[in-house]
């Protein structure tokens, strides 16, 4: 049932080109280079330290591996990540 | 971001530091109440640091107790905590006050008073007449009439046409312009009667009258403070005499030597590149000199390091510096022909300066002679040019015809 909703909502949104991570509650990852990473609509942070950075999502835990990496800040929607990045998972 | 960055700066934050074991849970609580964290820095599994809005470290307090944190303020930063931190300092406002103050102050007065001449005025004797009028390296600027000093410059100087008085921040500009006398000689009294003599000895080529009679005629050859139009106009019919106010133009040829002397074998002193420094110090009129041993040079040059200071020369003190450079005498031949060629130009160039501006040059003629050690070049110039002077015709002698002359009128 829930895929079934899931499904409708991926068709209306592409029909009419509403923003998918808006109407599908997903993460919106943006990067620049490998130094700066935003990620909107998260659903909070599970691990931080410089090296592994874990955050919660809709589709999962997204992993980000890196070094000397610092949150630039954080809202409730949004998260800015600095640093040398190097992987990003989704588990 | 920038924006942000100036907003919490103006606004002031707090660097705060975060023990315990569930920091992601305290961001999250923090970013879950709209409390806005940013540099969040994790330092170790229990610490962490991050900058928070003045407003947000209250609202952090419960999120700590909630997230069994511990919070420690490390430092505040931002402008309201700067000027509380100045306003314990108030010796620090009252300096710069005063600093500000004393730019003010200095700025009122003219430290230097600069003029811009196009001809060869005597600045000297304006800067002596200015100290006269009060206004020297020193005084307020306020004090400074423009208008009336223009005025009474151009009254005072005869010579000036043209004056622009300037304040450029401490600076007096004075801007001149000389008179330039395009007409005659004012100094000429066009109403008295005079002849026209020579001024030098010469070869008549022409001669153009405007006023009274030739005496001589061309190719004459004429001494000097003879007769060349007289002021005394006799008429043939009537024997009266008129005195006139001779004028006009005597073009002759005449003769312009010169010679120069050049020695041949020339002593001249050159720099070694050996150089020795010694300091002098000045307080007031009292000066120390700094010497470090003697000179170790036999001949030497002495330059001395005497800048003009402007603005600190209000300063009774002051460092010269003595420069000294080593110099060896060397004694060179130098080549005749070369020789000969720059005195050519030399000379010619030095004559030039020499003869009267409206001459005309009609030939040149160079000789060298070489005597002993000595190259002698002599220059002969033919020129042509107006040998015309005036000379005032004494009126008491001729007074009794000039009466003659009214009578007859009346008659």
């Amino acid at each position: 049932m829930a895929k079934k909703i899931e499904n409708a909502k991926n068709s209306i949104a592409e029909v009419l080109e509403l923003p998918k991570e808006i109407i599908l509650d997903l993460p919106k990852i943006t990067m620049i280079g490998s130094i700066q990473l935003y990620i909107e609509n998260h659903k909070g942070i599970v691990e931080y330290s410089k090296e592994r950075i874990r955050i919660n999502s809709k589709v999962g835990i997204i992993r980000i591996i890196g070094k000397k990496m610092i949150i630039k800040n954080i809202v409730s929607e949004e998260i800015v990540i600095t640093g040398e990045i190097i992987n990003i998972e989704f588990i | 971001m920038l924006i942000i960055r100036l907003w919490n700066y103006f606004r002031g934050y707090v660097i705060i530091r975060i023990e315990g074991l569930t920091l992601e849970r305290f961001i999250n609580l923090a970013a879950i109440n709209n409390v806005y964290l940013w540099d969040i820095e994790r330092y170790d599994y229990t610490t962490l640091e991050a900058k928070v809005s003045l407003k947000g470290v209250k609202e952090l307090r419960e999120i700590i107790l909630k997230a069994g944190c511990r919070l420690n303020i490390i430092s505040k930063e931002g402008l309201p905590f700067l000027l509380s931190r100045l306003r314990k300092r108030k010796m620090l406002a009252i300096g710069f006050v005063l600093v500000i103050g004393v730019i003010f102050f200095l700025t009122s007065f003219i430290w230097n008073i600069e003029i811009n001449s196009t001809g060869d005025l005597n600045e000297e004797e304006l800067i002596e007449y200015l100290n006269k009028e009060g206004i020297k390296i020193g005084i307020k600027k306020s004090i400074i009439e423009e208008e009336e000093l223009k005025i009474n410059i151009l009254e005072k100087f005869e010579d000036i046409a043209y004056v622009n008085i300037n304040i450029k921040g401490t600076n007096l500009v004075i801007e001149l312009k000389e008179r330039s006398y395009i007409t005659e000689d004012e100094t000429i009294d066009k109403n008295k009667p005079c002849n026209i003599v020579a001024s030098k000895k010469g070869i008549i080529e022409k001669t153009i009258a405007k006023n009274g009679n030739v005496v001589v005629e061309k190719g004459e050859i004429v001494e000097k403070g003879q007769l060349l139009i007289t002021g005394i106009v006799q008429n043939d019919l009537e024997e009266n005499i008129l005195l006139v106010h001779a004028n006009g133009e005597i073009l002759a040829r005449t003769y312009y030597t010169n010679t120069i002397k050049e020695p041949i074998v020339k002593e001249i002193q050159e720099e070694t590149g050996e150089k020795y420094f010694s300091r002098e110090i000045k307080i007031g009129n009292k000066s120390i000199h700094l010497k470090n041993g003697d000179i170790p040079f036999e001949n030497y040059i002495e330059y001395i390091d005497d800048k003009e200071k402007g603005f600190y020369s209000i300063i009774p003190f002051d460092v010269i510096t003595h420069e000294y450079r080593e110099v060896k005498n060397k004694t060179i031949k130098q080549n005749v022909d070369s020789l000969k060629e720059s005195l050519n130009v030399i000379i010619t160039q030095k004559t030039m300066k020499e003869i009267p501006e409206n001459s005309q040059v009609v030939s040149k003629d160079i000789e060298f002679e070489t005597e002993d050690n000595f190259l002698i070049a002599k220059i002969q110039l033919e020129l042509i040019e107006d040998i015309g002077k005036i000379e005032y015709i004494k009126e008491e002698l001729y007074d009794k015809p000039e009466e003659d002359i009214e009578e007859n009128e009346e008659e």
